[in-house]
């Protein structure tokens, strides 16, 4: 066996390796011998590094000297929920210097919860001549004058999409900057923008681009003037409206109406800011044929909503806000066989009473309904042990559950009892269970049925859940996949996440606020674990004036290869072999 | 295999690492392990050859002092009597506010955004709480500070503020390193500038605290100069 593989020139093997696109198929080829590690590395186009502190961009570019796209990720996912104060890092700045010297052929760039400035994307559209591809998923730190120099200098853009970031708008002049006769925009996400950008740019833009098959428009973009851009454009496949309020006379609705009817590709569709519901009828026409449907800034009501989605038969996704109601839910399940993911989120999540009838029933239906379900994000007031064993029941193919009960700790709304058992069941029932949300009343037992079944879990939330240190123990020892934990306003202590701490090196990352782990453990964690980055978030001052046995504020541990890290702000602190020493 | 959650002896890798085993002398509580997965010893073992945990305990106790006060590791109240060493500084509670709404729920509860957090302000009645929603969510009385000349914003609590000398006074201790780098400390060479619940940016000469305090979704300060 040991000659056949020396019997394939490295040609063959490269070839063969082109093949092969998946990270982890990629990572066990390079560990066969230490040729196949060779041509692998030279081989590898496409990195995704899920911690940009878990490595530093020199080693990266040093072990795949030829890469094409990368993909990096800053901040904890809870910084989505403003539990990571300001400044605490995710600067993409190094990477961009050290792959300008490092990869002047990279193509595509992709950032989620970093922080990039003008001068970076500057710097992006200069260095990079082939270069194609540029997703910022919530990130910040930059203005529109970065987008210019995008728009400006990259000659073969492909893709420009600004996810739910935070930019700085300070006029919308930027997308003129695309030369007269570009034509190699395929993609274009400018939701999130809050200020008005030139039409006509965007006009001629969309004329251009034959091949412009996503386009998101953000909020400023009327709804008369959408039907221009349709028209110029009947090969999209991906749109986000903008405001979808307008007095339409009979003539710009059936214009509008056409513009849509004449766009055969579309499957996709977003936006609905401000909508009315008057306006809606436009989109009929094309119902059937959209596989995908994100209503969760369309604040219309359920009666709306139900003319709407009982169209799509062909729907995979719906995104939608609480005003769906258990009726509108209904006929999701009866319409829609073909779901795939249902996310609902609240109207007035912060209002004391329901202000909708939406309970747990309308999951249980869309559950009962609809086969296919397999990812669901559900925000609601009420839930029970007995539906949730149903839902589980329903869909033993889910592999995405996030349940959000809008107050902390609310029991079973029958029997008054903790949710364990209906957690239990969805762990029990859905073996390929990659990513959980837990919510309510939860005891310890929750976390014992999670550790015992959840073997393909990769990531868990848990918040105001559990009675001590067993529980996060149980989730630690017993969940074998787990890669990221993420725990807030829990009673966690030291024993479990020290008894535990070799389980932190197979993991990327844990997240722990407001839970009672102390200053003396977090520094026991930092100085023996020296694959972990150990970081203590405190905006109370120096842990050090504080007693050992005082819990930190948020505790952050992520595996690295790199070391410390030097860009921490006074906030935060890494627990090292010189813990006292602040590196900066 | 039962898992004690207590001594890791040395010269059994396939134990768990358990740091508990330093400083104290742990009552033994016996979990009864569900899986030790095999995987997790290759790991180990392929990783660790430099520095098994084994090895690691041991070079701890030779080289340095094992840190001797770390009381929390000594397990000598029973489970649920735990409940009490809640009450320490942790200024976040486990006890929710039953009361609910008002403002009072806790920071970046329920899960959502700020994306989804401002366009619901937007929509909502935005003089429904004591201040407006908006860039800040309902429940945060923070705003972001920027200053400008400095890359990274900061946060400020409003609510410990009565009046613009004392938020003015701490939003230039917050920023006092930039200071020093440029020489100005003096209140006077800047002026405070703030976002308005419609978007605009005002100055906040002229404007009365209540005014302010009502609309500000955040904060930036500017050179006098300008």
């Amino acid at each position: 066996m040991q000659r056949m593989g020396y019997s394939f020139p490295e040609d063959v093997l490269e070839h063969v390796f082109s093949f092969i696109q998946s990270d982890r198929d990629r990572n066990a080829i390079s560990t066969v011998c230490k040729s196949w590690y060779e041509i692998e590395r030279w081989s590898r186009r496409r990195v995704f590094i899920g911690n940009c502190y878990a490595i530093s961009p020199r080693m990266v570019i040093r072990r795949f000297p030829d890469v094409r796209s990368v993909e990096l990720k800053g901040k904890p996912h809870f910084a989505d929920f403003n539990l990571v104060p300001d400044g605490w890092g995710g600067y993409v700045a190094p990477w961009i210097t050290a792959m300008v010297a490092g990869y002047p052929w990279l193509e595509e760039i992709r950032l989620k919860r970093m922080v990039i400035t003008d001068e970076s994307l500057e710097l992006i559209s200069k260095s990079f001549k082939n270069f194609k591809v540029l997703v910022l998923s919530s990130c910040e730190g930059f203005s529109t004058k970065g987008l210019a120099a995008i728009a400006a200098n990259c000659r073969n853009l492909r893709e420009l999409d600004l996810q739910e970031s935070e930019v700085e708008d300070l006029s919308g002049h930027w997308l003129s900057l695309f030369p007269e006769n570009y034509t190699s925009l395929v993609s274009l996400n400018i939701a999130c923008l809050g200020c008005e950008v030139s039409f006509s740019a965007l006009e001629r833009l969309v004329s251009t681009c034959p091949n412009l098959r996503t386009l998101r428009l953000n909020r400023t973009v009327p709804l008369d003037k959408l039907a221009n851009l349709l028209r110029r454009a009947p090969q999209l496949v991906e749109l986000g409206t903008g405001a979808f309020s307008f007095e339409l006379t009979p003539d710009v609705f059936s214009n509008l109406s056409g513009a849509f009817t004449g766009c055969k590709e579309l499957k996709s569709l977003s936006g609905f800011w401000d909508v009315v519901p008057g306006c809606l009828p436009a989109v009929y026409p094309i119902c059937s044929r959209l596989t995908s449907l994100n209503l969760s800034y369309a604040t219309i009501r359920s009666p709306d909503l139900i003319k709407l989605v009982s169209q799509c038969q062909n729907l995979q996704r719906l995104w939608v806000l609480d005003y769906i109601e258990d009726a509108g839910l209904d006929v999701l399940a009866a319409s829609c066989k073909d779901l795939r993911e249902l996310r609902v989120f609240p109207s007035d999540p912060f209002g004391p009473e329901p202000n909708v009838s939406l309970t747990e029933q309308g999951l249980v239906s869309v559950s009962e309904g609809c086969p296919k379900l397999q990812s669901v994000l559900y925000f609601c007031r009420q839930m029970c042990n007995g539906a949730l064993v149903t839902i589980a029941r329903n869909r033993p193919n889910m592999t995405t559950f996030r349940l959000c009960i809008i107050e902390p700790q609310t029991p079973d709304y029958l029997t008054l009892q903790p949710l364990d058992a209906g957690f239990g069941a969805i762990v029990q029932h859905c073996k390929d269970l990659r990513r959980l949300s837990l919510s309510g009343l939860l005891t310890d037992r929750v976390f014992e049925y999670i550790g015992t079944y959840a073997k393909n879990l990769e990531m868990l939330s848990v918040a105001f859940a559990g009675d001590s240190d067993i529980g996060l123990h149980h989730v630690l020892s017993g969940c074998q996949n787990l890669r990221k934990l993420e725990i807030r306003d829990c009673p966690f202590g030291d024993k479990a996440l020290l008894a535990n701490a070799a389980k932190l090196e197979t993991m990327r990352s844990l997240w722990m606020s407001s839970c009672s782990v102390s200053y003396g453990a977090c520094k026991l964690l930092g100085q023996k674990m020296l694959r972990l980055n150990v970081e203590v978030i405190d905006e109370r001052g120096p842990p050090d004036s504080r007693p050992e046995s005082s819990p930190v504020e948020k505790l952050y541990v992520c595996r690295t290869v790199a070391g410390p890290r030097c860009d921490m702000p006074d906030f935060v602190w890494r627990m090292g072999e010189d813990s006292a020493l602040r590196l900066s | 295999m039962e898992l004690q959650l207590g001594l890791a002896l040395p010269s059994s890798p396939t134990k768990v690492f358990d740091l508990n085993y330093y400083g104290s002398e742990p009552k033994e509580e016996e979990i009864s392990d569900t899986w030790y997965p095999s995987s997790y010893q290759d790991i180990n073992q392929i990783n660790n050859k430099k520095r098994s945990f084994g090895r690691a305990l041991e070079s701890g106790t030779a080289d340095r002092a094992v840190p001797r006060t770390l009381p929390l590791l000594l397990w000598n109240n029973p489970p649920d009597e735990e409940d009490d060493s809640k009450d320490l500084e942790n200024h976040s509670s486990f006890t929710v506010d039953e009361n609910g709404g008002d403002g009072d729920g806790a920071v970046g509860w329920p899960p959502l955004n700020s994306w989804r957090h401002k366009r619901l302000c937007h929509d909502n009645d935005p003089t429904e709480n004591g201040y407006a929603c908006g860039a800040r969510g309902p429940n945060s009385t923070y705003v972001k500070v920027q200053m400008e000349g400095v890359a990274i914003a900061r946060k400020v609590d409003l609510s410990l503020h009565h009046s613009f000398q004392t938020l003015t006074e701490t939003l230039l201790d917050m920023f006092g390193r930039w200071l020093l780098e440029t020489g100005q400390k003096n209140s006077n060479e800047y002026k405070l500038a703030y976002q308005d619940n419609e978007g605009d940016w005002l100055l906040t000469r002229g404007v009365s605290w209540r005014t302010f305090i009502r609309s500000v979704q955040r904060l930036k300060l500017l050179k006098s100069s300008d």
